[in-house]
């Protein structure tokens, strides 16, 4: 009986779509539950489907804002919910799937199944340019800024919120969206991987890749890591504009 | 009746499967990888700190190589390791490091001249040579004689993990993303594959297989603190025990990180104390140098863990509304070095604890971190009793960690027992043909069908939820960090309570699909089982070793237990696991039981103890001019149990191969 | 030895069949055509603007234009190819254009939805941007017209009365808000999209970029109205003389000059 007045009941409205069940339409459900001291949406669902709705489907993994599987539209924008504390929103939270993904049910989408369609189409792995390497040697040296460089695309998540946040991925499903164009941009910068810019023309040189990008920069505003998609998908478009 | 075949099944899309699966394809056969969640969202995706590789490339790495790793790490594990598994990792990891750089991982490098660093709280310039320029960059790391953990800035477990991923999808392996197993399918003597459920559809279908490689990881979730992923519930090691056949190693030895930031558990890196960071108490003391003077914050986790309890017991620690805890400090890093390399840490703080590390403590407590004990394996990543089944990683306990494993060297098990078992897999599958009968394949989907259907329909009333939730607290109220066999008995007859009434759960939503409730039901009896296996293995270990610790027995016993617990389930209605041991053979070691360089100073000591020692300080002797790998040959060879592609020294700037 | 150690990397060799060059083209010249475009109107509403000075001002512009000053007589025609090269600038743009425009109307609605849920700045910008250029279509392509069958009919006086007296003014207001709305996001975007005046902090770049475009934009609303007030006011006055050219004082008898 320690509940203070000034703790809050939160309202979760949670878009709620089961398609294995098509004959219950798509609806808005509303939960109330108190807000706790360093409550993450994270918390909140959990609590939800343990005590209030054991049917409800949604995404967590590492609940440590890692793992990149929790992306949701919160409040209209799309972000990792095990990271948004409840204290930084509303008292009205309004919880959606991503869009422009495979939806599984309620919350829960295939982001995985894109991502991995996305690699296979962009090739998004290092193109070695040797053929074999003893692993007895030496690794090969590689500048140390460099490295880091290609550390800070590396940090890419694939939770698939800059995918989310582009209207142009809302009105072509074949655009690549900035996640693809980053590991683009990040395997060439890699200097283990082979490839030339005309290579890469190959893959992204496009109205599907990089010439479908309209500059909306919602990814680069709304990725969850904070990776610099703007400048990197600046640069990329430079490069392949060059192949012209 | 769907039915998939392949070549081998792995059974989870981390590190260590993605690794098995490209091994085994790279071998001409045709691997089918399972995984809960897309691969690259596995567990292994969280670690921070690094993988430690003997690489020696940074001034402070310098004159480190495979026998320092190796010593490092049977003490680590407080002589519960196979000496020879730890020889084949500690000889491997090297080339798995250098495997992914080729791969793509961003490691961190060398950046020759002077750079400050912080140690043991003082300021120090190291100046790294002109050579090492550009080569892999290694850090300082808990329970290790040289800085060897190396890291690409604080995300090395996600840029390995995508390294791999990649990898495997460029070499065409296909995965079912969002399929669970739910039982192996065996005949008492080898294993054919298993009952998946797809999570989606919530459809059975059996994936049958020559091999069956099981590496799902960590079983964390048994624990209500932990830093381990949602999906870490020990899935894996519960469809071993419930062949019966197959036994689980080591159950009892459960490592708790010191830094679990708190109350949430969300891990904060080693590298914060590798780095330089420290230990404060309430009155912002730091007490770890009044524990342990020579590692301080570095001695291996297990101990430090226990002195933080420790600590907090004798009222030192910070009482917070949710508990109490102590401080790590690593304001004195500075803000650029922490936006540069601890950046993980510094979101984690500003997303979980609202603050800024930069300017103030970060409040932690030890929190359940890794699970030594697995599916026992011997050092091909075979079980001995069930042909075809294969594990590696977390999973596994094929026996590199003993009772505690040193930080960065989960990670780089985790690719070397790829690269390894992935080999053994494939020799086996060469001699192995796909011989199953259909009718062996339904009954065992039959069999759960059954039982999913029992769950949904049954009479009982038992809520998931509860049992879980009651389980976990259980396991961390009585079979922490400090155990005694008061507690232990307590926590042993609980959960067989709570076991017994698993067998009355009952689902209550009936909706079509993946259905989490149902999830949750039937994961959480194999969990319980598992719970009960490591509580009662810790109930039966009269003594304390690496992370296991009973205050009523502390002396580490290598008289009675310097062996291996094997726990299996023979019998399905049985509501406790079959303990049975191991033992280990001092004879053949090449390090005998000591002391660990940190934590208590008493054991009890093995007859053989002496006996081994002095045959080890002569050969030393006599081979003293040699060099230090025939005096390795010499004490216990090992070579030839590694797969002939990876064998081979490791080349290192003071070490040029011939 | 080392053959069994090797990494045993797979390369991928790409395949050599050269994907088209077309879309790297087609986005350099729809940004092109957008730049120039921009820089343009630019040109064209100090042009126009010039009124505010004095109407000297604005006939000694119309008469550069027409190469009074250079033959001694004017040459409409010149303004014709002029504004038949803008033009034919202004069909390119928007046919490159037309391409990003939703292509249905389900696409069209899918990005309303989700802009006014995210309420995004630049994406909801660039919605303005697809109106505008859509209003543009039909407004530009009607003063365009306009002009181009009448490049004569440019002067202080002779666009008072078209302003005022044939009610050109209602094109104009709205034709100026499309416009600038339109160039101003348009220019904002080219910086972003190719990266221009990135710095060493993009993120703080761009907030001055968007300072900046919001700062012309207004500027150029606010002269452009003024602009047309002054159209308006002279219109006006020159009522009842409509179709009467102007002359300067010092001039006299422009026309006979003439060689
Ligand atoms: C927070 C944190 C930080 C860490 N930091 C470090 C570090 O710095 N250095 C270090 O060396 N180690 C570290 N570790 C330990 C290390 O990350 C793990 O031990 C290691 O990554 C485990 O890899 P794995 O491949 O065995 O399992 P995981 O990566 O956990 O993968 C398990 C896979 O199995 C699948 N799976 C599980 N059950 C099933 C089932 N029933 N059916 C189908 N698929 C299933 C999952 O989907 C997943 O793909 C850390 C651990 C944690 C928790
Ligand atoms: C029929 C008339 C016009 C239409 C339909 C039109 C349409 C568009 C559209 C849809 C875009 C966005 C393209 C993208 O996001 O990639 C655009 C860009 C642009 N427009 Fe226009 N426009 C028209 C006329 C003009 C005029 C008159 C100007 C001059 C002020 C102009 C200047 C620009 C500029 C500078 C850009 C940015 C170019 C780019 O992003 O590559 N446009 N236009
Ligand atoms: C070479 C081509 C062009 C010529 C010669 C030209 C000429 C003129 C002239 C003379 C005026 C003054 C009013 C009038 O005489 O009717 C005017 C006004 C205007 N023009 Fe153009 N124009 C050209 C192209 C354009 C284009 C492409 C646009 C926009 C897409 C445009 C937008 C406007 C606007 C908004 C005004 C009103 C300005 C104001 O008074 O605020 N013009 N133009
Ligand atoms: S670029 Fe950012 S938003 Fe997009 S998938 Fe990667 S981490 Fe997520
Ligand atoms: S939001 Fe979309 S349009 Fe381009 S800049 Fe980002 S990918
Ligand atoms: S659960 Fe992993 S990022 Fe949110």
């Amino acid at each position: 009986m320690t509940a203070s007045t000034d703790v809050r009941r939160l309202r979760i409205h949670v878009l709620r779509y089961n398609p294995a069940e098509p004959e219950k339409a798509a609806r808005i459900q509303t939960y109330e539950l108190d807000e706790a001291e360093g409550m993450t949406l994270f918390i909140v669902l959990s609590e939800l489907r343990e005590k209030h709705d054991p049917s409800l489907q949604f995404d967590f993994v590492c609940r440590a804002g890692v793992c990149g599987s929790c992306g949701m539209v919160v409040n209209g924008q799309p972000g990792l919910a095990c990271r948004t504390l409840t204290a930084e929103l509303p008292a009205d939270i309004t919880l959606a799937p991503l869009p422009t993904f495979e939806l599984i049910g309620d919350l829960s989408v295939n982001t995985g199944k894109w991502m991995r369609e996305m690699t296979e189409r962009l090739e998004a792995w290092v193109h070695a340019k040797q053929q074999e390497v003893d692993l007895r040697r030496h690794e090969e040296h590689m500048d140390p800024d460099l490295a880091d460089e290609v550390y800070e695309l590396d940090r890419c998540i694939e939770c698939g919120c800059c995918v989310a946040a582009c209207g142009t991925a809302h009105m072509r499903t074949d655009f690549v969206g900035a996640v693809g164009l980053n590991k683009v941009a990040r395997f060439s910068l890699d200097p283990r991987d082979g490839r030339t810019d005309a290579d890469m023309y190959e893959l992204v040189g496009n109205d599907d890749g990089v010439f479908g990008c309209m500059s909306l920069l919602a990814c680069n505003d709304l990725c969850p890591k904070e990776l610099p998609l703007q400048s990197q998908i600046a640069y990329l478009r430079r490069r392949m504009a060059k192949q012209a | 009746m769907r039915i998939v075949y392949s070549d081998v099944l792995v059974i989870g899309g981390g590190l260590a499967g993605l690794r098995v699966a490209i091994g085994v394809r790279r071998r001409g056969f045709d691997p089918l990888v399972l995984s809960l969640v897309p691969p690259k969202r596995s567990h292994s995706v969280a670690a921070q700190g690094g993988m430690q590789a003997s690489l020696g490339n940074v001034i402070k790495g310098d004159g480190d190589n495979e026998d320092v790793h190796f010593e490092d790490t049977v003490r680590g594990s407080d002589w519960g390791a196979d000496q020879q598994v730890v020889r084949m990792f500690v000889n491997t990891a090297p080339k798995a490091v250098r495997e992914l750089a080729a791969w793509g991982v961003p490691w961190s490098r060398v950046r020759r001249g002077d750079r400050e660093v912080i140690i043991n709280g003082q300021k120090v310039t190291l100046t790294e040579r002109d050579e090492a320029h550009g080569l892999i960059a290694q850090r300082d790391f808990g329970g290790t004689k040289k800085w060897r953990t190396c890291y690409a800035s604080d995300g090395t477990g996600h840029s390995m993990l995508f390294a791999m991923g990649d990898r495997a999808i460029a070499e065409g392996i296909p995965v079912l993303e969002r399929t669970e197993a739910l039982a192996l399918i065996h005949d008492g003597r080898r294993c054919h594959g298993a009952v998946v459920r797809d999570l989606i559809t919530g459809e059975l279908a059996a994936c049958v297989a020559r091999a069956t490689v099981v590496a799902t990881g960590g079983a964390g979730r048994l624990y209500r603190v932990t830093t381990n992923a949602v999906i870490n519930e020990g899935i894996g090691h519960a469809l071993a025990l419930e062949t019966g056949v197959a036994a689980l190693g080591n159950m009892e030895a459960v490592q708790f990180h010191p830094t679990g930031i708190f109350p949430a558990g969300i891990l904060v890196t080693e590298g914060c104390r590798g780095d330089g960071g420290l230990l404060r108490d309430a009155e912002g003391h730091r007490f770890m140098p009044d524990y342990e003077p020579e590692k301080k914050e570095l001695a291996s986790r297990d101990v430090v863990s226990r002195r933080m309890e420790e600590h907090i017991k004798k009222g030192h620690a910070h009482k917070s509304r949710f508990g109490e805890h102590l401080w790590l400090d690593i304001t004195l890093l500075g803000r650029a070095h922490i936006e540069r390399n601890l950046r993980e840490v510094k979101d984690i703080c500003r997303y979980f604890l609202g603050l800024d590390p930069a300017d103030k403590w970060i409040p932690v407590r030890p929190a359940q971190h890794y699970t030594m004990g697995g599916v026992r394996t011997d050092h091909t990543g075979q079980n001995p009793s069930l042909a075809g089944l294969f594990a590696a990683g977390e999973s596994a306990c094929w026996d590199m960690h003993g009772f505690n494993r040193l930080g960065g060297n989960s990670v780089a098990e985790t690719v070397v027992a790829g690269m390894i078992v992935g080999e053994f897999v494939a020799d086996y599958c060469e001699g192995a043909e796909l011989e199953v009968s259909t009718g062996l394949v339904r009954e065992f989907i039959a069999r759960e069908q059954a039982y999913l259907d029992g769950l949904c329909s049954g009479g009982g009333k038992e809520d998931p939820s509860a049992l879980r939730v009651a389980m976990q607290e259980i396991m961390t109220a009585k079979v922490g960090i400090f155990r005694d066999g008061g507690d232990l008995a307590a926590a042993v007859e609980e959960l067989r309570e709570l076991y017994v009434r698993s067998n009355g759960i009952v689902v209550a939503s009936r909706a079509a699909g993946a259905n989490p409730e149902l999830v949750t039901a039937y994961r959480t009896q194999k969990m319980l089982r598992l719970a009960l296996t490591v509580a009662g293995g810790a109930l039966a270990r009269t003594e304390s070793r690496g992370a296991h610790f009973r205050a009523d027995y502390p002396q580490r016993n290598d008289q009675q237990w310097l062996k291996r617990t094997l726990a299996t389930w023979p019998n399905p209605e049985a509501d406790l696991p079959t303990l049975s041991y191991e033992p280990l053979d001092v004879m053949t070691m090449e390090l005998p039981p000591g002391w660990r360089g940190y934590g208590a100073r008493n054991q009890i000591e093995h007859p053989d103890t002496e006996r081994r020692a002095q045959q080890v300080a002569e050969v030393r002797e006599r081979l003293s001019g040699e060099g230090r790998f025939a005096v390795q040959e010499a004490l216990m060879p090992y070579e030839q149990l590694l797969p002939e592609s990876i064998r081979g020294r490791n080349e290192r700037l003071g070490e040029k191969l011939p | 030895m080392t053959n069994t150690l090797a990494g045993r990397l797979a390369v991928n060799a790409s395949v050599p069949v050269q994907a088209s060059r077309w879309p790297a083209r087609l986005d350099l010249a729809q940004s092109i055509s957008g730049l120039l475009l921009a820089l343009f109107m630019w040109g064209h509403m100090l042009f126009v603007s010039s009124i505010l000075i004095s109407q000297d001002a604005m006939w000694t512009i119309t008469k550069l234009f027409e190469g009074y000053f250079f033959f001694g007589r004017s040459y409409p025609g010149i303004v014709a190819v002029i504004i038949a090269l803008v033009f034919g600038l202004f069909i390119l743009h928007a046919g490159l254009a037309l391409r990003k425009f939703p292509a249905n109307y389900r696409q069209y609605a899918l990005f309303r939805h989700h802009m006014r849920g995210m309420k995004h700045e630049d994406t909801t910008l660039w919605y303005w941007q697809v109106m505008t250029g859509f209003a543009l279509f039909f407004l530009a392509t009607a003063h365009l017209w306009w002009m181009l069958t009448h490049p004569g009919n440019i002067g202080p006086f002779a666009s008072a009365d078209r302003v005022w007296g044939d009610n050109f003014w209602i094109l104009y207001l709205f034709l100026l808000f499309a416009v600038e709305l339109h160039g101003g996001i348009g220019l904002y975007r080219l910086a972003v999209k190719w990266g221009v005046f990135e710095g060493d902090d993009p993120a703080a770049s761009r907030r001055k970029l968007r300072t900046v475009k919001w700062t012309i934009t207004a500027f150029l609303i606010v002269l452009g109205l003024a602009t047309l007030a002054a159209y308006v006011k002279i219109g006006m006055a020159h009522e009842d003389q409509r179709g009467e050219r102007y002359t300067p004082a010092w001039v006299e008898h422009p026309e006979e000059h003439a060689p």
